[in-house]
């Protein structure tokens, strides 16, 4: 028995941002003169790579990109509700809790369909791409011909974008370090499918697995005194 | 959780109205500084000799004797760009004028031209041109070299790299770079940054103090102004008109802050120069006539960002109503 953990517009929402956040990051990094000086644009494809010009046009195609599937996640959120990514009160103490457990120093936590430590991570990356968004569409806006900011302005945007870049080029390295961790790998598969299986919910997921069986005993229940159902969406 | 229609659409409605005032609300964020007001130069290649009859011409040796204190002092030993195997030091070639380099911010070009059957000296002073949308600034990627409100482009040599961009976009590659000198030194000398670069900042601490730059004070036949752009733009327009003479700088990289005027087509003088042992190396500057700025066709794309959050509301919106129509993929179900 499988369970649903991705709809298709959450995993075509991660998708889409991973491949544009790569595009970006390498395109992003390719703003510094370091593809000629390293060589990389003698590897056969990416000549291309040293060209400032040519790195800014793809980089600001894969930021159109991401401002579109950012605006969509947030407003697919807000549609539906879908508060279980965010952080909850006690999610660093039970991060903490969940390295410790990984260590053998303490019981593994009872989770909900997110670990404390995800719904974190998902704070600091999510927090980043919305820096990033804003200031690169500031200053995109700051390279159009006749527009000209203030020597400050220009110095923060600059260094605020390459500083959550960072930041956001380390939670993405922590986020693929995640799947070292054995018990985190059948999630892998469930970004692609959607699907998981209803052991290892139950196993890892338990607060979650509560959820989901109360809310089916309540559609079981409400099914039975509202036949048209077509005012409700779990 | 149960979504209701008339809730679901009272939540798309505000949505819609947020993300509209977001994607409208950008130009108002920012501060805008008009280009109107600022400064600029004109070379009148009808007087300039070039100082023919001196070793080096005065409004180089004015430029270099002002800007002396500015020069670089590189540490030594100056070590490679790894994994290159070279770096870029001017330190010991200090005395060359006939270039650019991080020690000579301007220099004369002395051209024989043939314009209507005759053999015509041409002497062109070069410097930065002082763009009024100028790449080289556009595209610091640490923010450190700015289009000031007075007209000079000027490079923050505290905060300067060395990567040597500004070089490669400038359409006439002005800004020199010396290794063994700035930041890079203190971050990771071996592995990223080069040095610091250079080249004309109009004589950005004389400018606002209001006096003019050395070199339009040292030329000995007038052949330098000095004096606000649009003033120096109409003459040098009214002057061509009048004269069936040409201008250089107006139209260039979508119009700059120093211009030239010339009885002789600026066509003819960039042939010249390049014919003239130019070796294609950055630092000898040719005058291609009517450059393109290459922030154009980026800056088309801003009706993208503005659209894409539109997009972004529109998109969530279809796919959330198609769930909550009752569509088989809701998440936190079993199967």
């Amino acid at each position: 028995m499988k369970i649903k953990r991705h709809n298709a517009a959450i995993r075509f929402t991660h998708w889409v941002t991973a491949a544009s956040i790569f595009i970006l990051l390498f395109t992003g990094f390719g703003q510094m003169p370091i593809y000629k000086r390293y060589y990389v644009d003698q590897i056969p494809g990416l000549a291309w790579s040293s060209d400032f010009l040519i790195t800014l046009y793809i980089h600001y195609l894969a930021a159109i990109v991401l401002t579109f599937i950012s605006v969509f996640y947030i407003t697919y959120l807000i549609y539906s509700r879908a508060w279980d990514v965010f952080p909850r009160r006690g999610d660093f103490k039970e991060s903490i809790q969940i390295f410790a457990s990984m260590l053998g120093l303490a019981p593994e936590p009872e989770n909900d369909k997110y670990l404390a430590e995800q719904r974190l991570a998902f704070a600091v990356t999510a927090c980043s791409i919305i820096a990033l968004i804003f200031t690169g569409i500031l200053k995109v806006y700051k390279n159009i011909p006749g527009v000209h900011f203030s020597e400050t302005t220009i110095f923060w945007l600059a260094q605020i974008h390459n500083l959550f870049t960072v930041v956001l080029l380390l939670s993405i390295i922590i986020h693929l370090l995640a799947f070292l961790i054995k018990d985190n790998r059948p999630l892998v598969a469930s970004m692609f499918s959607g699907w998981i299986d209803r052991e290892y919910v139950i196993h890892r997921h338990r607060k979650w697995w509560h959820r989901l069986t109360d809310a089916s005993d309540l559609e079981s229940a409400s099914s039975s005194t509202n036949a048209s159902g077509d005012e409700a969406l779990v | 959780m149960a979504i209701t229609r008339r809730s679901f659409l009272k939540r798309a409605a505000v949505s819609s109205l947020a993300a509209a005032s977001i994607a409208t609300g950008v130009g108002k964020a920012a501060a805008q500084v008009s280009p109107n007001g600022s400064l600029a130069m004109l070379h009148d290649l009808n007087k300039c000799d070039g100082c023919e009859l001196q070793d080096t011409p005065q409004c180089v040796l004015a430029c270099r004797t002002k800007n002396a204190v500015n020069f670089p002092q590189p540490q030594q030993p100056i070590k490679d760009y790894w994994p290159q195997p070279k770096h870029e030091d001017w330190s010991k070639k200090q005395h060359i004028t006939n270039r650019l380099t991080p020690y000579n911010w301007t220099y004369v070009q002395n051209l024989e031209v043939e314009h209507e059957g005759q053999k015509i000296k041409v002497h062109v002073p070069r410097k930065c041109m002082h763009c009024d949308n100028p790449p080289c600034s556009k595209l610091c990627p640490f923010g450190v070299n700015d289009k000031t409100v007075e007209g000079p482009v000027v490079i923050d040599t505290n905060g300067c790299f060395g990567g040597a961009k500004c070089r490669d976009v400038c359409p006439w590659h002005i800004p020199q770079r010396q290794a063994g000198v700035g930041l890079y030194l203190d971050v990771a000398p071996d592995y990223a940054g080069g040095g610091v670069m250079y080249k004309c900042d109009m004589c950005y601490d004389l400018v606002k103090q209001g006096r003019e730059p050395a070199c339009v004070s040292a030329c000995p036949r007038g052949a330098i102004k000095f004096g606000p752009q649009e003033e120096l733009r109409q003459y040098a327009l009214d002057w061509a008109k009048e004269n069936d003479g040409y201008v250089y700088g107006v139209d260039e990289n979508g119009g700059t802050a120093n211009f030239y005027i010339s009885r002789i087509p600026f066509d003819t003088i960039n042939d010249a120069i390049m014919e003239q042992d130019f070796d294609g190396k950055n630092g000898r500057v040719g005058m291609p006539v009517n450059i393109e700025n290459s922030m154009n066709e980026p800056g088309n794309m801003l009706s993208g960002f503005l659209l894409a959050p539109l997009a972004g509301v529109l998109a969530a919106g279809i796919s959330t109503y198609q769930i909550m129509k009752g569509g088989s993929d809701d998440e936190d179900k079993t199967a």
